[in-house]
C-alpha cells in the first residue's frame, strides 16, 4: 500500500508538471504547410500540425537551429501516435520512436516517414 | 563462340535476377527504403519452440503459433483488420491438439485524430500481453505465465471499444469498452477463467462486460491501470434460478484489475505487473457446476534485461539477458465449497537470452525453473498406481525462434 502511495504521489507530480503540446492548425497551399517559427518556445522544442485534409498529425521537433518533420502514424499498423518529451509510441501494440523517428522498441521495423522542410526567416514550410 | 552465348545468356539471367531483388516492392518493403501505403496489407508472425522437461528428461517440439494478419483501408476513416491464428501446426479430424482461431476481425472508425472506434472481435487493454503479444516484443519463449493463467491472454471477445488520447496531457491515453461476458460453467481449476471466454463463437451476449484503461507515456516509462467487470452467466432468469445464480447482464460478476509498469531506455528494460480476479459467487458458481472456482486468483510478476551489445556500440542487433521472476496464486481465496489445490499456487524464475540479429527475428533460449505447493489427495479422483510422484519443482530448457513482418 505504502509502495502504491508513492507511486500514485510520483504519477500526481508528473501529471501536474506536464504541459500540452501546442498544435498549429495549418493550411495546405498546393502541398505545402507553413508554420509560423513563432508556434515554439524556449521550453518547447516539440510542436503538433494538424491539417483537416491530413490523416495523420505531424510532429515538428526543433533540433538547435534544425527542425525535423514526423508523419505521426505507426509503421507497424498505422495507428496514430502519441508524443512525449522522449519519443513517440503506440498505444496499441508498443512501438516506440525517438524524436528522430527512428525505432527504438519493436514490433515496428521501419522508421516514420519525413518530410522535406524548407525554413525562410519567419516560416517553416513542410513539403507534403 | 558457344560457350560465349552460354555465358552471356548466364551472366543476363544474374544481371535480371539482381535487378528484380533490387526492384521488387516486397524487397523494398523489407530492407525499409519505402513506405507502406497499400489499402491491402498483409503480415504476421509466430514462433516454434523445443522445450526439454529436465524432471522427466523428455523433449517436445511444437510450432506454437503462426498468424496472418490482413488488414484493410476503406478511405481514411475506416479500415478492417484481421489476424487468423494456427496453433500447433496442424489440426486434423478428430485428433487432439491444434487450433484455428480469429484472433482478431474489426472494423476501425477514425473520429478525429485523436479518437477511433472500434467493432467487431477484438482484445481489450488489459495488462501488457493481450494487445502486444508479438514474440518480438518479450523475452522468454513462453508468455508470463501471469498473463496466460490469471488474465487469460490472448482473451478476445466480441463488442464495441472506444480509443483516445488525451492532448492536454501529452503521452495519456484511455480506452472503454463494451463486449460480451464470460460463461462460468466453462471455469476450471487450474486454467482460471480461460474456459469461459467465448472468443467470438456464438457468444452468449446476454452476459456483458466493461473494460476500461488508462496507459500513460511518460519520459521512458509506460504506465498502465485496467479493469475488467462482466458478468457471467447467460441463462434465461428461470435456468439461472434453477442453478441458484444471480441472473443479468453483470450477474455472478466477474472482475479483473491490472497494473502495470515498464522502463525502456539505452538497452536496459524493466517490467512489473500485478493483477487479481474477483469471483465473489464462486460458491453459487461450484454449487451449479461444481468446477471449484475461486473468490480470488492473484498473481504479479518483475522482469529485468539489458541488451549486452550495448556495452560494446549503439546497435539495432540486440543480445538481451533476462531474468524475470513469476509468483501466481489461481486459488488465493477458495469459498467455503471450495477445495485447495496446491499445485496452482505457483512460483518461476525464468532466464534466458534473446538475440535479435534483425528487426523482426528473435532467437530464444531460456529456462524455467517452476515451483508449486502439494497435490491435495481430496481432487485426486482416480489415482494412477503406478503414477510418479508429484514433483514440486520442475525445470525445463527451451530454445525457439519468432518473428513478425
Amino acid at each position: 500500500m505504502c509502495l502504491g502511495g508513492l507511486a500514485l504521489g510520483w504519477l500526481t507530480t508528473q501529471l501536474a508538471a506536464c504541459s500540452s503540446l501546442p498544435i498549429v492548425k495549418a493550411v495546405n497551399d498546393k502541398g505545402m504547410i507553413n508554420v509560423p517559427v513563432s508556434s515554439f518556445t524556449e521550453k518547447n522544442n516539440l510542436v503538433i500540425v494538424r491539417n483537416g485534409e491530413l490523416e495523420y498529425d505531424i510532429l515538428l521537433v526543433k533540433f538547435g537551429n534544425t527542425y525535423t518533420a514526423l508523419q505521426m502514424k505507426c509503421t507497424h499498423q498505422d495507428n496514430p501516435l502519441v508524443v512525449n518529451s522522449t519519443g513517440l509510441f503506440c498505444s496499441v501494440h508498443g512501438s516506440g520512436f525517438d524524436l528522430n523517428g527512428n525505432v527504438t522498441k519493436e514490433p515496428a521495423l521501419r522508421p516514420l516517414k519525413k518530410y522535406a522542410i524548407q525554413l525562410n526567416e519567419s516560416s517553416i514550410l513542410i513539403s507534403l | 563462340m558457344k560457350a560465349n552465348h552460354v555465358l552471356l545468356f548466364y551472366f543476363l539471367l544474374v544481371l535480371n535476377s539482381v535487378q528484380a531483388q533490387v526492384l521488387t516492392k516486397e524487397d523494398s518493403l523489407t530492407a525499409g527504403l519505402i513506405q507502406r501505403d497499400a489499402a491491402t496489407v498483409l503480415s504476421g508472425y509466430g514462433s516454434i519452440k523445443y522445450q526439454h522437461d529436465v524432471n522427466n528428461n523428455v523433449a517436445r517440439a511444437n510450432v506454437d503459433r503462426v498468424i496472418l494478419f490482413v488488414g484493410h483501408k476503406f478511405s481514411k476513416k475506416i479500415s478492417f483488420f484481421s489476424e487468423l491464428e494456427l496453433e500447433d501446426a496442424k489440426v486434423a479430424g478428430g485428433e487432439a491438439g491444434g487450433e484455428i482461431a480469429l484472433e482478431q476481425a474489426f472494423l476501425k472508425f477514425n473520429v478525429n485524430n485523436d479518437l477511433y472506434i472500434t467493432a467487431g472481435l477484438f482484445t481489450p487493454r488489459i495488462g501488457i500481453i493481450n494487445e502486444n503479444h508479438l514474440p518480438t516484443t518479450f523475452n522468454g519463449n513462453d508468455r508470463p505465465f501471469v498473463e496466460t493463467l490469471i488474465i487469460p491472454a490472448t482473451w478476445r471477445e466480441i463488442g464495441i471499444g472506444l480509443y483516445g488520447n488525451v492532448r492536454a496531457v501529452p503521452g495519456l491515453n484511455y480506452s472503454a469498452a463494451l463486449v460480451n461476458g464470460l460463461n462460468s460453467a466453462g471455469f476450471e481449476n487450474g486454467s482460471g477463467i480461460k474456459g469461459g471466454r467465448f472468443e467470438g463463437r456464438d457468444a452468449n451476449a446476454s452476459a456483458l462486460a466493461v473494460t476500461g484503461a488508462l496507459l500513460y507515456y511518460i519520459k521512458n516509462f509506460r504506465v498502465q491501470a485496467s479493469a475488467y467487470y462482466g458478468g457471467s452467466v447467460g441463462l434465461t432468469k428461470n435456468e439461472a434460478d434453477s442453478l441458484l445464480l444471480v441472473y443479468g447482464s453483470f450477474g455472478t460478476p466477474v472482475g479483473v484489475y491490472e497494473g502495470d509498469v515498464q522502463y525502456h531506455n539505452k538497452g536496459l528494460s524493466v517490467k512489473a505487473l500485478v493483477t487479481t480476479v474477483q469471483i465473489p459467487d464462486a460458491k453459487r458458481i461450484n454449487r451449479a457446476y461444481a468446477n471449484n472456482t475461486p473468490e480470488a486468483m492473484l498473481g504479479y510478476y518483475g522482469e529485468i534485461g539489458y541488451n549486452v551489445l550495448r556495452l560494446f556500440k549503439e546497435t539495432e542487433k540486440n543480445l538481451t539477458a533476462f531474468v524475470r521472476y513469476e509468483n501466481l496464486n489461481m486459488n488465493y481465496k477458495l469459498p467455503s465449497n471450495g477445495l485447495v489445490n496446491g499445485t496452482i499456487d505457483q512460483q518461476y524464475v525464468i532466464g534466458g537470452l534473446t538475440f535479435q540479429p534483425v528487426r523482426g527475428v528473435t532467437v530464444k533460449a531460456d529456462y524455467i525453473f517452476k515451483s508449486t505447493g502439494d497435490v491435495n489427495p481430496a481432487l485426486v479422483i482416480n489415482p494412477f498406481p503406478t503414477g510418479r510422484p508429484y514433483q514440486r519443482q520442475q525445470g525445463f530448457f527451451s530454445l525457439g525462434v519468432g518473428y513478425s513482418f
